[in-house]
């Protein structure tokens, strides 16, 4: 019997904490916040991402492959080893405190600039690399029937090295939306700081943390699982 | 399906150079293709018969020389050679076909990106190719669901759909597996027939005796010996062509 009290006793304790954490005064909107704030600095940085990493990715290949764009390619190899050289949370401290030190910002944008770049730098060596997996024969027979060097990336090379680098490119989609979590130092509302808030008023560990852990892990699963749908879904032609 | 006059230089080569390097791959090329020829390119393996073939559409840029096309001397620099590529199709060894994309894709994407061919317009003429090599009901299938044979044949329609004035293979059916050979060279055979220009380098002695109008024998990188089939093969005087053919017949 002593034993069923003592579980039973647990069980309070945990219910009891989880009002406590959650319900009293509406606490679980600092997790929800954070949530919503978590995913649009994710969403927007992963954008800024693609777009940039692309670019830098057909600099550098371009550069390789035909020996144009000298000066950019330079560029382009300064900015990726800076970008990967320096720690994501220095970065953004960085951009935070230094770059945008002047103005008073919000630092959503700052987070989301800052993110994007960071994941720009990785994403461009992932395409990259996707891009020299593609035979050359490919290029070569575009180029013959006449298609220009940027018609021929864009209707034969891209939608294939899109199709090969997916799985890495989620990869990194997954480091960066956990990555986020680093915000806190700037000050943003995201969801691992709204599970810290409400460590601090209600001095309680084990519930907020755990919410948090919980929730990173099921976007995870989500992002994931939409991968593979994709991935599916682009597998059409090989049969 | 010829329109212009037979027998017009179509191409000219004028002391053709390349080299990879410190290697000297093509040492001075000079040579005329009529419309309507047919010119198989034979050669030991390293001869430089590959490079020549794709230096004429400029895939690879030559070191020295010039090369005449439709009277437009495309090794220059100033001379936008997209506009030239369309007229000059091109079949490689491995296909190349653009697996992400269905036959009917492969075949329309060209015609529609550059000669802004309407849809309609572009997958009938597509079809109707894809039917002369027996593919018709293929057109909705993906690259990798053909066979080597299938593959070369959908390549050489692919090409063809740009309307070119000059054919060139680079050893078309050196890929295949020995049963499909057949197939892809009747497709060749059937457009010499009909009087496309065609510069060929292959492998194949028999095409090269039966279809072609001049036979071309490269070594070292330069033109060792070219003649007229029945002479190139029945009294080759270069002796390294003799022990070529001697090797390979």
């Amino acid at each position: 019997m002593e034993f069923w009290q003592s579980i039973q006793l647990w069980w309070q304790g945990l219910c009891d904490q989880f009002t406590q954490c959650f319900i009293e005064a509406n606490r679980w909107e600092y997790i929800t916040d954070g949530l919503l704030v978590t995913l649009e600095v994710t969403f927007c940085a992963v954008l800024i991402g693609i777009v940039f990493g692309f670019l830098l990715a057909i600099v550098r290949t371009t550069h390789d492959k035909t020996g144009k764009l000298t000066l950019l390619n330079a560029i382009a190899h300064t900015y990726i080893t800076v970008i990967r050289g320096i720690p994501t949370t220095v970065q953004l401290m960085l951009f935070y405190f230094v770059i945008f030190a002047a103005v008073r910002i919000d630092p959503v944008p700052v987070a989301i600039i800052a993110f994007g770049i960071n994941s720009s730098a990785y994403v461009a060596e992932i395409v990259r690399g996707g891009i020299m997996s593609i035979d050359a024969g490919q290029m070569e027979a575009g180029r013959s029937l006449g298609l220009t060097y940027n018609q021929t990336m864009i209707h034969i090379i891209l939608p294939q090295v899109f199709k090969t680098v997916l799985p890495a490119l989620a990869n990194e989609f997954i480091v960066l939306m956990k990555e986020t979590s680093v915000s806190a130092f700037i000050g943003l509302n995201e969801l691992t700081r709204g599970g810290d808030i409400i460590r601090g008023i209600t001095y309680t560990d084990f519930m907020p943390l755990i919410a948090v852990a919980l929730i990173y892990l099921v976007l995870v699963m989500i992002l994931s699982r939409g991968v593979t749908i994709l991935e599916r879904r682009l597998r059409t032609s090989d049969h | 399906m010829i329109t212009k006059e037979k027998g017009e230089v179509l191409i000219h080569v004028d002391n053709l150079q390349k080299s990879f390097g410190d290697i000297r791959v093509l040492n001075g090329i000079s040579t005329e293709i009529c419309r309507g020829d047919v010119l198989a390119v034979i050669g030991p393996s390293g001869s430089g018969k590959s490079t020549f073939l794709r230096c004429l559409n400029l895939l690879e840029t030559p070191t020295g020389g010039h090369i005449l096309f439709e009277g437009t001397d495309i090794t220059d620099p100033r001379v936008d050679i997209n506009l030239h590529r369309r007229k000059m199709g091109m079949v490689f060894q491995q296909f190349n076909l653009f697996p992400h994309m269905t036959i009917l894709r492969n075949m329309t994407l060209a015609p529609m990106k550059i000669l802004k061919k309407p849809k309609e317009e572009a997958e009938a003429r597509a079809l109707e190719l894809l039917d002369l090599v027996g593919l018709k009901d293929r057109a909705q299938a993906y690259p990798s669901q053909l066979s080597g044979g299938q593959k070369q044949r959908v390549a050489i329609v692919r090409a063809l759909c740009m309307d070119p004035d000059v054919m060139l293979f680079d050893e078309p059916t050196s890929a295949l597996d020995p049963e499909m050979v057949g197939e892809v060279l009747e497709v060749m055979k059937k457009l010499a027939d009909d009087g496309m220009t065609m510069v060929v380098v292959t492998h194949e002695m028999g095409f090269a005796r039966e279809v072609a109008t001049r036979v071309m024998f490269i070594d070292e990188g330069i033109i060792q010996e070219q003649n007229e089939p029945a002479e190139f093969f029945s009294n080759p005087r270069n002796p390294r062509l003799q022990s070529f053919l001697s090797k390979v017949l």
